[in-house]
């Protein structure tokens, strides 16, 4: 090794370099490289995973052989649109859904207004963890929890009796506790983000003028955390939007819109009227998310 | 808004028509740091309070008490004359101005500004009127329909101004409010700033690390340090008689002469500092200055030059050893004399040394 020079020597050109010296005077090669596989995951899975949804909805099935009849037809979406019990059944998982929203709001706002204004460090990053800690547990062991918790001779009966109170049973009621409850870390984070990117001096800013804290939630923190609130709704709002193990598990005779395309696909044996149903909540969704895509919730999620 | 002009002409202390704040025995730990260690403050109605130190030397935590922001540990805050120490920030007739102006960014710059007559309930169509004024008064009336994202540093601070004069609070809390300002900006918001007391005749206290920018703002100023405040006083009080090595070093430049250089140089017991503009050199053998009694005369060697635009700062080694900074301004002529290895006469009066304590 030669040391008698004072500056080090420009490092030989091995090929790695040579290939990274490449990459960076040719911006088209690095981002065709950089692109490729992400691209090709998102056309493959999602473009064409939808596309052969909604052809598939367009096709029908033989009522007498049970085949799939490959010939583009409207019937299933006629069904779906004139069909009462789809009416129903939509308009009560749109129910659920945005009861689960606005039940998970009122739960994070005050949680996650403790973890990011008021608690220490230590704490919040224990609060955090606590969060995020029901995610790791299997989503059919926390329904069954609830399911437990909820049943006639279950801690709910015994905790509410003492209060002139009663367990709500299996149904709609159980089926939006349980929903609220699981999807609550996915509320929680987003609005803890939202307000820890609210500088303290703003809201000290509003009571050093004369603003009550009340005055301060509403005129200051709402307004600026309104995206983050929309971000964990639509978390809320789609994943209800979607269940139907939920409701087979603490929902009694309900269904919801899960539900129905579980049955078309299973015992229905009709895959065309069951890819009808799935559209309903991706056009509720696809709505929803253009309508709050003003508000900026969606550099929120 | 009762005020007092008292037409003051002196750079001194303007007559105190009564009390704006009254601190006792205040004090602010968080944990095991006494970030606030038993202050005891009074600051006069329509005073320029200045509170100078370094971070972390409480006197921003001082500023946040008298807000409302931290509660006290113990002692008791007084706005004129009322007992507020337990009060929230809304109850306290004090406004802040903060470091990072802290303008609410869903709002314009109207709406910041009417932001505390909204919370107060004032009728639209008045606070419109009131905070349009305000506006005015810090020169951004025709910025009104901004949001303050688009607003350079200067012109925020400006409505941040606008936004806690707009409720005529009688004490404004300025917390490093220049900070953030690049030198030019903070120079002409200084020269605003005092204008803008003048005017309003409000007390204004002034937190800082500058000590230039306390000095020519502050009708007095308090130099803080850990938590305690070690001087009070004027700002040449402060600068022209700093009563501590600390004092004497914080705010401004000073040759500091322990007891045993006092000894040794001047012939007297204790602790001294001595400015570099009270000193004069010159060429050694030449004697310009007649040695009178009362000069003290000391030899030895520039060991560098620094060049100031208005003046050089000269480092001088002694031939005892003691190490002098002198400040010696530009006449013209002189000015390319000194030169690293020359040797000098550093002389000075024994009027101008401070015994510190």
């Amino acid at each position: 090794m030669s040391t008698d020079t004072s500056r080090a020597a420009v490092p030989s050109r091995t090929a790695a370099r040579r290939a990274s010296s490449l990459l960076t005077s040719k911006p088209w090669l690095r981002l065709t490289l950089l692109l490729t596989a992400p691209l090709t995951w998102l056309v493959l899975v999602y473009v064409v995973a939808l596309a052969a949804l909604l052809v598939t909805a367009l096709w029908s099935v033989d009522s007498f052989t049970g085949e799939i009849t490959r010939s583009l037809t409207f019937d299933n979406i006629k069904e779906i649109a004139t069909e009462s019990l789809y009416r129903t059944v939509t308009l009560r998982t749109i129910g659920v859904a945005a009861a689960v929203t606005i039940i998970d709001i009122a739960i994070a706002l005050p949680i996650a207004f403790y973890m990011a204004k008021i608690a220490s460090r230590r704490m919040q990053r224990v609060l955090v963890i606590a969060v995020l800690t029901p995610l790791w547990a299997s989503y059919l062991v926390k329904a069954f929890a609830w399911r437990s918790v909820l049943s006639d001779d279950g801690i709910f009966e015994w905790a509410s009796s003492k209060i002139g109170m009663g367990t709500p049973g299996y149904g709609i009621t159980a089926v939006i506790i349980t929903q609220a409850y699981i999807w609550l870390p996915y509320v929680i984070l987003p609005i803890f983000a939202g307000l820890e990117r609210v500088p303290n001096s703003l809201l000290d800013a509003s009571g050093d003028l004369g603003a009550s804290a009340w005055q301060t939630l509403r005129t200051v923190v709402f307004p600026l955390l309104k995206p983050a609130i929309i971000a964990g709704s639509i978390f809320s709002f789609s994943l209800t939007l979607g269940d139907y193990i939920t409701v087979n598990i603490v929902g009694g005779a309900n269904q919801m819109l899960g539900n129905l395309v579980y049955t078309n696909v299973g015992a229905a044996n009709n895959l065309p009227l069951a890819a009808a149903v799935a559209l309903i909540p991706i056009v509720i969704m696809i709505g929803y998310l253009t309508a709050v895509r003003r508000t900026g919730a969606l550099e929120n999620l | 808004m009762a005020v007092s002009t008292t037409d003051e002409t002196s750079a001194g202390l303007t007559a105190p028509s009564g009390t704006a704040i009254s601190l006792r025995g205040l004090s602010k730990h968080f944990g095991e740091v006494r970030a606030v260690d038993d202050v005891d403050l009074d600051i006069a109605d329509g005073e320029f309070f200045s509170m100078l130190g370094p971070s972390g030397s409480g006197k921003t935590t001082v500023l946040r008490l008298v807000a409302g922001f931290e509660q006290a540990t113990s002692g008791t805050i007084e706005l004129a004359g009322e007992d507020v120490t337990s009060r929230a920030p809304f109850d306290r007739d004090v406004n802040t101005v903060f470091q990072d102006y802290a303008l609410f960014p869903h709002m314009s710059v109207l709406d910041n500004v009417a932001y505390g007559l909204r919370v107060r309930g004032v009728k639209k169509s008045v606070r419109r009127r009131q905070a349009e004024e305000a506006l005015g008064t810090v020169q951004l009336a025709h910025l009104a329909d901004r949001s303050p994202g688009q607003l350079s540093g200067g012109q925020r601070q400006r409505v941040a101004l606008a936004r806690s004069i707009v409720v005529q609070p009688k004490v404004l809390l300025l917390d490093e409010p220049l900070g953030a300002l690049d030198l030019k900006l903070r120079e002409q918001m200084q020269v605003e700033l005092k204008q803008l007391q003048r005017n309003l005749g409000i007390t204004f206290v002034f937190v800082t690390h500058d000590q230039e920018e306390a000095l020519t703002l502050s009708d007095r100023v308090a130099v803080f340090s850990e938590g305690k405040i070690v001087q009070l006083g004027t700002p040449q009080e402060i600068y022209e008689t700093p009563t501590s090595e600390y004092v004497a070093s914080f705010v401004g430049t000073s040759n500091i002469f322990d007891s045993a250089t006092s000894q040794r140089l001047l012939g007297r017991d204790g602790t001294h500092a001595l400015r570099p503009e009270k000193i004069s050199i010159s060429a050694s053998g030449t004697s310009t200055r007649s040695g009178g009694a009362g000069v003290v005369r000391a030899e030895g060697v520039i060991s560098e030059s620094i060049y100031l635009g208005t003046g050089h700062r000269i480092h001088v080694l002694l031939d005892d050893g003691t190490r002098l900074v002198v400040l010696e301004q530009s006449t013209g002529a002189q000015a390319q004399r000194e030169q690293r290895g020359e040797k000098v006469v550093a002389s000075w009066s024994l009027d101008d040394l401070v015994p510190l304590t």
